[in-house]
């Protein structure tokens, strides 16, 4: 057995053979890719990194010998995870020496879907992509040009769009964004405030959120409902191990999901919700919170915006400045009971008015209401019964749960990805964040909702757009956004829209799609679809760290670093620490090179934007691209007045003493350049119930967009509301389709990542259909049968899991597909990918676009066996064990 | 005599199976084969009123050991710490042991042609460290130490748990190895034998 090590001088020569071109200078001058850390000697070097197998940047001890990974054990100084490591983690090794791993860029050879390539150098692929790009520009429009990216421990989230607006196409997307987190960033930026620069600013727990629990051993926190999220499953080495020891510590759960989770399965109420009914829920929350007076009137009155009047024609909040002489912007009307007038009510309050919250009045002939008025119309029809009815719950224990939201107190809702899966997608983040804001449960000890001091590094952590670069009359063309204006917060295009485009030529063409991600087959919804759309494609390119599905598809393949290969800024709570090439292997590079060296090509070649991106006096006050990602990662570190070396070397440092980085009360605190508190970042400075600035977003695309826009179709509603699922159990689709089909994270995988991984794969080598046991036998399905599940869009094959874990009318399937099937006509996307099902056509979330990846109708039947080629068998996963010996340097081209 | 074994909070457990792979990592363990292996116990009851915990399957670290009973070659033996350990120089591959084992813990390597099985990392052991298993957990649920010392934390653990403390069932071979589960996460289910793993 042949160790295998790889140095920055083999790595050189192995390129300098392929590179042919007088360019290679220029690519491969510098430390192109961050050479192998790893000590030379025999002795086992013990490095300090960061993990990356999804968003979370787990502490790691990697124990490199010879410059071969041979362990990862987890850091126990990383705070967020002290010492723990999930299976994905855990996986490092079997995925940085994955005998299937792209090694070297490859071009095409044969036709599209054959799966033939050649080995060519950086050079040559940098240059062939940039001329074609630069080519389909010049006939059909920049525009005609999209990319894409996708979560899988992507640490350059924005590399895609940066690249986006460098070329001057509005055109990227993300699968996750309206369908992940996306809905759920825009609403509590919105309600709460834009606080960019302080941790806790949403309840996302899988998002780095919730820091509050991390500090469990204050048990300031009595009560928690997660509401579709699964931290036992998404995150167990972070969040799913801090509710573990806040659970231990008395915390008292509600679990909202269709499934038994582990969460669920140890809380004190689990409510399984019928998929897509969230909202319907959310609203009999109000009603009841509402009704049984067990809001904070304190903190309603003080300090949010429901007690300002709202124009009931307009819409619009009442100024100040309408009815008053001399008040300023931030003054608002309020009806004052005391006088029964209305009175103007400056920024923060007036403790000589007692503000109504409920009431209709008529000013000058006008009717207005407060906004906790139309709430609580809008809350009305949804009574416990009517919420049991239509979510498929007992009313008595949505009351039990409510109960324990508002007197377990405090209490928060940490909102998880699910109800960002369907067209209700921001009415569910619209109706959690009001529920917050009846119970005051913002900044107080215990509360999710929080601005810890981050002094901005969370902000460095990533690639960031570059929206100056994007022209107005191209902002104009981004597919979807201009109905959808949300997606203006991410600055990011709808995937049907882009279908449509790629499908029909309509508004326009789409020839060109870069795409950074694992298997876009497995995200997008109808993946069959876009395999039909991407027949029209010019060029396709995909980067990533193996193939996967979506290679099949396209003719060119760039290898990108495996984590344990790639240096990045990483932080946890108030500490930096640094994710650190431990070892590098074949041609890999860094992602963030990759955009980079296309965007200078095509630079090269006459782009003007693309050059200018170069100029950090052009892209200030973002970074410019860099030529080689040593200089990026010290563009980064400049920050702390430090290069990277010393940032690196210098970690684990605190950005700022826990004392200062952990407040409460910020909103009470006095700002220094008013003199007053400093209240909430948002429009009114207070937090906002009734959300009037999403009828402004709708009209002009502001707070986000870069230039003016035409409105959307129709005014953004200002309140939650329900939307009920388009297809249903008790419509026309529900005749054919009976069951409802819904999705959710298990621990072994990241997305689509990690269905390569021999260890992971022999605990759960094929897709489960979780079904009620009466409906398994309603249509003669045992355990362990294999399932044929059908939609109006596609059929698929799964396992069946017979359980009490679900209710009846639901199944339940996690994403998968089957690499072990790549070089068959399948792809290995057809067998048991649940998206082959899912609903990209409209209904779409107003404001986001987001289209319906749960909550869909499929029936089932037994099938007769499982589909072909797929691996079931612990042992048929040997091929893909790590490879011992390597053989990279003897390598000829 | 030191007589160390895991006790796992059950309670705490999340079901994450950190366990299971970090075993498998560090000890190199042949696909098909698991030291360890996470078992979800339930749900039973019916929808909506359920139950549901995890068990990780482990060696039982037996305090009067069958398969080290029925070793012919004493291949199978029990190291200073009372850890069941496997020599597999002097193992003759006869798999005594293997049926001698009420939880079916121990496995065949074709490939080595030995008997394999939990070692409680003793290698890691000897280094002064902990088991992989124990160290990677997620939910801090697992505990190794000398249960046959008072003042170990795993002594302490299993007396503060009192009923709650729960054990396989023992058909005179004492299994030392606990399982913490209050019947507030779950009922405890009881089987009269167990076996781990589908052997021979």
């Amino acid at each position: 057995m042949q160790h295998f090590k790889l140095n920055r001088r083999d790595f050189l020569k192995a390129t300098a053979v392929a590179g042919t071109m007088a360019s290679a200078g220029s690519l491969l001058g510098g430390s192109l890719v961050p050479g192998a850390e790893a000590a030379t000697t025999d002795d086992t070097q013990i490095i300090r990194t960061n993990c990356r197998s999804c968003t979370a940047d787990c502490g790691v001890l990697a124990h490199v010998k010879n410059g071969r990974v041979v362990k990862l054990d987890g850091d126990p100084d990383f705070s967020r995870s002290e010492g723990a490591l999930c299976v994905k983690g855990l996986s490092g090794i079997q995925a940085l020496y994955h005998p299937n791993r792209l090694k070297y860029p490859l071009k095409r050879v044969g036709l599209r879907g054959e799966n033939k390539w050649k080995r060519i150098s950086w050079e040559q692929a940098i240059d062939e992509i940039a001329h074609k790009l630069m080519e389909i520009r010049a006939k059909y429009g920049a525009e005609s040009v999209f990319a894409s990216t996708g979560g899988g421990g992507n640490p350059n989230f924005n590399g895609a769009c940066r690249f986006c607006d460098t070329f001057d196409t509005p055109n990227w997307f993300e699968p996750g964004a309206a369908q992940c987190y996306m809905p759920r960033t825009l609403i509590y930026g919105m309600a709460y405030g834009d606080n960019k620069s302080y941790q806790g600013t949403d309840t996302s727990l899988g998002d780095s959120n919730g820091v509050e629990l991390y500090f469990y051993n204050e048990r300031n926190a009595k009560s928690l409902v997660m509401w579709g999220t699964a931290p036992a499953y998404s995150g167990p080495s972070q969040a799913g191990r801090v509710l573990a020891e806040n659970r231990a510590r008395g915390l008292k759960t509600v679990v909202i999901d269709p499934r038994f989770t582990p969460d669920a399965s140890k809380a004190d109420i689990w409510l399984p919700i019928r998929p897509g009914t969230d909202v319907a829920l959310g609203l009999s929350w109000v009603r009841y919170i509402i009704a049984n007076k067990l809001y904070d009137k304190d903190f309603l009155q003080r300090w949010s915006n429901l007690p300002y009047l709202v124009n009931t024609k307009t819409k619009m909040m009442l100024r100040g400045k309408e009815l008053f002489k001399n008040a300023d912007d931030k003054t608002f009307v309020v009806w004052d009971t005391k006088t029964n007038s209305a009175k103007p009510l400056p920024f923060p309050y007036d403790d000589n008015l007692d503000p109504a919250l409920d009431g209709t009045f008529t000013i000058n002939g006008e009717e207005y209401k407060t906004g906790f008025q139309l709430l609580k119309e809008r809350a009305e029809p949804w009574t416990l019964q009517a919420a049991g009815k239509e979510c498929w719950l007992e009313p008595k224990s949505i009351e039990k749960a409510i109960l324990m939201f508002a007197k377990d107190a405090p209490s928060s809702i940490a909102l998880g990805v699910a109800t960002d899966q369907t067209p209700n997608s921001t009415q569910a983040a619209q109706v959690t964040a009001v529920l917050h804001i009846l119970m005051g449960y913002f900044e107080k000890p215990g509360v999710l909702l929080q601005r810890y001091e981050d002094k901005g590094v969370g902000g460095l952590l990533r690639t960031t757009k570059l929206k100056s670069f994007l022209s107005e009359a191209q902002l104009h063309k981004r597919l979807g956004s201009v109905e959808h204006k949300g997606m203006l917060h991410w600055w990011i295009a709808q995937p049907t829209a882009i279908l449509e485009a790629m499908t029909t030529g309509k508004p326009y063409k789409l020839k060109a799609w870069l795409e950074r991600s694992g298997n876009k087959l497995g995200t997008v919804a109808n993946a069959s679809a876009w395999v039909e759309g991407m027949k029209n494609l010019d060029l396709i390119v995909h980067i990533f760290l193996y193939p996967t599905s979506f290679s099949a598809y396209s003719d060119y393949l760039l290898p990108a670093t495996e984590w344990l290969e790639s240096d990045f800024i990483t932080a946890s709570l108030n500490k930096c620490f640094s994710r650190k090439a431990v070892t590098h292997l074949y041609e890999t590079a860094n992602e963030a090179w990759i955009w980079a060296q296309i965007a200078k090509r095509c630079g090269e070649l006459g782009h003007e934007n693309c050059k200018r991106s170069f100029d950090k006096a052009q892209t200030a006050p973002e970074s410019p691209y860099y030529n080689t990602y040593e200089e990026q990662l010290d563009h980064w570190t400049s920050f702390f007045g430090m290069t990277w070396k010393e940032y690196k070397d210098k970690t684990p440092f605190e950005f700022t003493p826990m004392e200062r980085f952990r407040r409460y009360y910020v909103y009470k605190e006095i700002n220094p350049k008013t003199g007053k508190v400093k209240g909430f970042n948002t429009g009114t400075g207070k937090v906002e119930g009734y959300m009037e600035s999403l009828i402004i977003l709708g009209r002009t695309g502001q707070p986000f967009t870069t230039y003016p826009l035409p409105p959307a179709t129709k005014d953004y509603d200002p309140l939650p509301y329900y939307l009920k699922p388009s297809e249903s159990p008790d419509n026309e689709v529900g005749k054919e389709y009976p069951l409802v089909m819904t999705n959710g994270r298990l621990p072994f995988w990241h997305h689509t990542t990690l269905r390569n991984i021999p260890y992971l794969r022999e605990i759960k080598p094929y897709a489960e259909l979780w079904v009620h046991p009466a409906d398994a036998k309603k249509y003669g399905i045992s355990q362990d049968d294999w399932v044929q599940i059908e939609s109006m869009r596609g059929k698929i094959h799964a396992r069946a899991l017979v359980t009490e874990g679900i209710a009846k009318g639901v199944v339940y399937m996690e994403r998968f597909w089957n690499p072990e099937n790549l070089d068959t006509p399948t792809h290995g996307w057809q067998e048991m990918n649940v998206n082959v099902l899912s609903k990209q056509t409209a209904p779409f979330n107003d404001l986001c676009g987001t289209y319906t990846l749960r909550g869909y109708q499929v029936k089932i039947s037994k099938a007769k066996e499982a589909p072909k080629g797929i691996w079931t068998e612990p042992k048929q996963f040997e091929p893909w064990m790590p490879q011992v010996s390597d053989k990279t340097k003897t390598v000829e081209i | 005599m030191k007589k160390t074994a895991l006790v796992i909070d059950l309670d705490r457990c999340i079901g994450c199976y950190s366990c299971e792979i970090a075993c498998k990592n560090e000890n190199k363990i042949d696909l098909g084969v698991q030291y360890n292996k996470v078992f979800t116990m339930g749900p039973t009851g019916s929808f909506p009123n359920l139950e549901m915990y995890y068990l990780p399957a482990v060696c039982q670290s037996c305090k009067n050991a069958p398969c080290v009973e029925v070793c012919p070659t004493g291949a199978s033996y029990v190291d200073k710490d009372g850890v069941i350990l496997v020599d597999s120089k002097k193992c003759i591959a006869c798999m005594s042991c293997i049926s001698a084992c009420p939880y079916g813990a121990r496995k065949f390597n074709e490939k080595q042609q030995y008997v394999e099985k939990c070692t409680m990392c003793s290698h890691l052991l000897n280094a002064g460290d902990q088991p992989a298993c124990v160290k990677v957990c997620c939910a801090k649920a697992r505990f190794f130490g000398d249960v046959n010392d008072p003042e170990s934390k795993v002594s302490k653990i299993i007396k503060e748990a009192g009923s709650a403390a729960r054990s396989l069932p023992d058909e005179g071979n004492h299994p030392a190895t606990r399982y913490i589960l209050h019947d507030k996460t779950a009922k405890w289910q009881n089987k009269k034998s167990w076996t781990f793993f589908e052997n021979i």
